[in-house]
């Protein structure tokens, strides 16, 4: 049992390193955290604008004032939140390289934009917010990484502008960045052009049709997310960081999903599109407890422990398992490497899923309105404000508890007997 | 005074560490400026850290870290996973403290 583990970890920890250190899914990674407070702050406007019972207290016209008066909170930020996404992966790749990140940020920006159409329907000089929310986030991500690259290209075979001695730092800054700008965007007008001459008319339809659909309708099905969900979970085992490491490549496609069922929320659709989105796994999966849904596995211990090394285990992991960090019950218990736990650790996260994406796809619990709620926020309350205000998001989590606590539980029982024999002994 | 910055992911975990870490060495009198940050601010913090210590479940990323904490003269280590369970200050200071007086 030993080789074996040690040989899967031989297997895993480089390819934990290749993905993790991945100049790419570092910068997307790190280009999501930039765009994070400001998808929150829209998530807290969302959840304020659809609170419960408020149409009924304070009238039918003067609630929509409400929401009318809030609206701009989320569509400034939630609803566009691919341009902060550019914005933080062009800065966090141009940084990696040593270079002068803003610029990174600002050439990615733009770039962007030149590949945007410009017209909506009939009217021309506007920019079409759903291409800067879901539908854009994928060409938005390929762009910020290609004009990063193209700049840094660039600005790396030196072709700039150099100031005589004497002006200003920041002012011959200015210039140094004006080439390998322009030539950068030039190359994205070009490109622009070319796809006017196709079927596909923008680069948008072309990246939404050939990568994006396809990949988010791949991603919000249940194999994917159970193979998704398992994946986080072996790597735990080991003892490695799983969401980091998963996330930076399921993190467009979750976030995508979640911005099409925001639209529809906003909207006032009665069913969302999807199931699986940000926040299926953020809250549903994750978010009881951090990785494993081990605040259940708390309880549990709470319970039945009788060993005096899991009543101590209990009492350090409560207080940090509430907001969903489990690092004193991963490494402490231990999770890691330990075959006592293997089954229920890779069993019940993918049951969790199974079940909740059943009782999400038959309308018995409210499918996630598209509201980004902070992972550290304790399970109950993320349930309700990950479905828009339902206490049946709370419901489903309960349930998801539930579920944890007896798969956990014989095998908790077995450990726990082994550790209370041992501690006898030693007395 | 000892500076002694630990990583994981968020700086969540890490963060559990630098309060029980605080105690121990208050408890010994020794002067030390403890902080805890996410992995991608640590590149940065390092510059103002005596050693640097990631948690275990970060441990893909210490060939990266050593990379910059070989520029800047910062050692760099992997907190051992059972200190790291037991949220033990003692030891976690300890670990730090060899460290910085090797380099």
């Amino acid at each position: 049992m030993n080789k074996f583990m040690n040989m899967l970890e031989n297997v895993l920890l480089p390819v934990a390193d290749k993905l993790n250190n991945n100049r790419y899914l570092t910068a997307l990674r790190n280009g999501f955290m930039v765009a994070l407070p400001i998808i929150i702050f829209g998530s807290i406007f969302v959840v304020l604008a659809n609170l419960p019972f408020l149409d009924k207290l304070i009238g039918e016209d003067a609630y929509q004032a409400y929401q009318q008066a809030l609206s701009p909170a989320s569509q400034a930020t939630l609803t566009i939140m691919g341009l902060f996404v550019i914005t933080g992966i062009g800065y966090k790749m141009v940084e990696q390289r040593g270079g002068e990140a803003i610029y990174g940020a600002a050439v990615s920006i733009a770039a962007f934009l030149v590949l945007t159409p410009q017209v909506l329907g009939d009217t021309a000089n506007v920019i079409p917010t759903s291409i800067l929310g879901a539908e854009g986030m994928f060409l938005g991500i390929f762009t910020a990484f290609i004009a990063a690259e193209l700049y840094q290209l660039f600005v790396s075979k030196n072709l700039t502008i150099k100031m005589p001695q004497g002006v200003p730092s920041a002012v011959s800054r200015s210039f140094s960045a004006l080439i390998p700008i322009s030539l950068t965007l030039a190359i994205f007008l070009a490109v622009r052009i070319l796809f006017g001459f196709t079927d596909y008319d923008t680069v948008q339809n072309f990246i939404y049709t050939i990568i994006q659909a396809p990949l988010t309708s791949l991603g919000s099905g249940l194999p994917a997310t159970i193979i998704a969900v398992l994946l986080i979970q072996v790597f735990w085992f080991f003892g490695l960081h799983g969401q980091i490491i998963i996330n930076s490549i399921f993190d467009p496609i979750w976030y995508a999903l979640n911005e099409q069922n925001l639209e529809a929320f906003q909207a006032g659709a009665d069913v969302l599109p999807n199931i699986v989105t940000k926040q299926f796994i953020d809250t549903f999966i994750v978010g009881i407890g951090g990785s494993g849904m081990t605040l259940a596995v708390l309880l549990a211990i709470f319970i039945v422990a009788k060993s005096r090394q899991l009543k101590d285990l209990g009492k350090l992991g409560i207080g940090s398992g509430i907001f969903n960090v489990n690092e004193p019950v991963i490494f402490g218990m231990p999770i890691i490497m330990n075959p006592l736990v293997i089954i229920p650790w890779l069993l019940a996260p993918v049951v969790v899923a199974i079940v909740t994406y059943t009782l999400m796809s038959i309308g018995f619990v409210p499918r996630p309105a598209g509201v980004i709620v902070p992972w550290t926020t304790p399970a109950l309350l993320s349930g309700y404000l990950a479905t828009g205000n339902k206490i049946m998001g709370t419901v489903m989590q309960l349930i998801n508890m539930g579920i944890v606590f007896v798969i956990w539980l014989p095998f908790l029982k077995v450990i726990d007997k082994q550790y209370y024999e041992a501690e006898q002994k030693a007395n | 005074m000892k500076k002694i910055l630990l990583a994981c992911s968020a700086g969540m975990s890490t963060s559990l560490l630098v309060s029980k870490m605080e105690a121990v060495a208050n408890e010994r009198g020794l002067d030390a400026k403890i902080w805890a940050v996410a992995q991608d601010k640590a590149p940065e913090d390092m510059k103002e850290a005596d050693v640097l210590l990631i948690g275990p479940q970060m441990r893909f990323m210490k060939k990266k870290f050593e990379k910059t904490g070989q520029e800047l003269g910062v050692p760099v280590d992997v907190i051992d996973s059972v200190s790291y369970g037991r949220i033990d200050g003692s030891a976690v200071l300890d670990h730090a403290i060899k460290l910085i007086e090797k380099n």
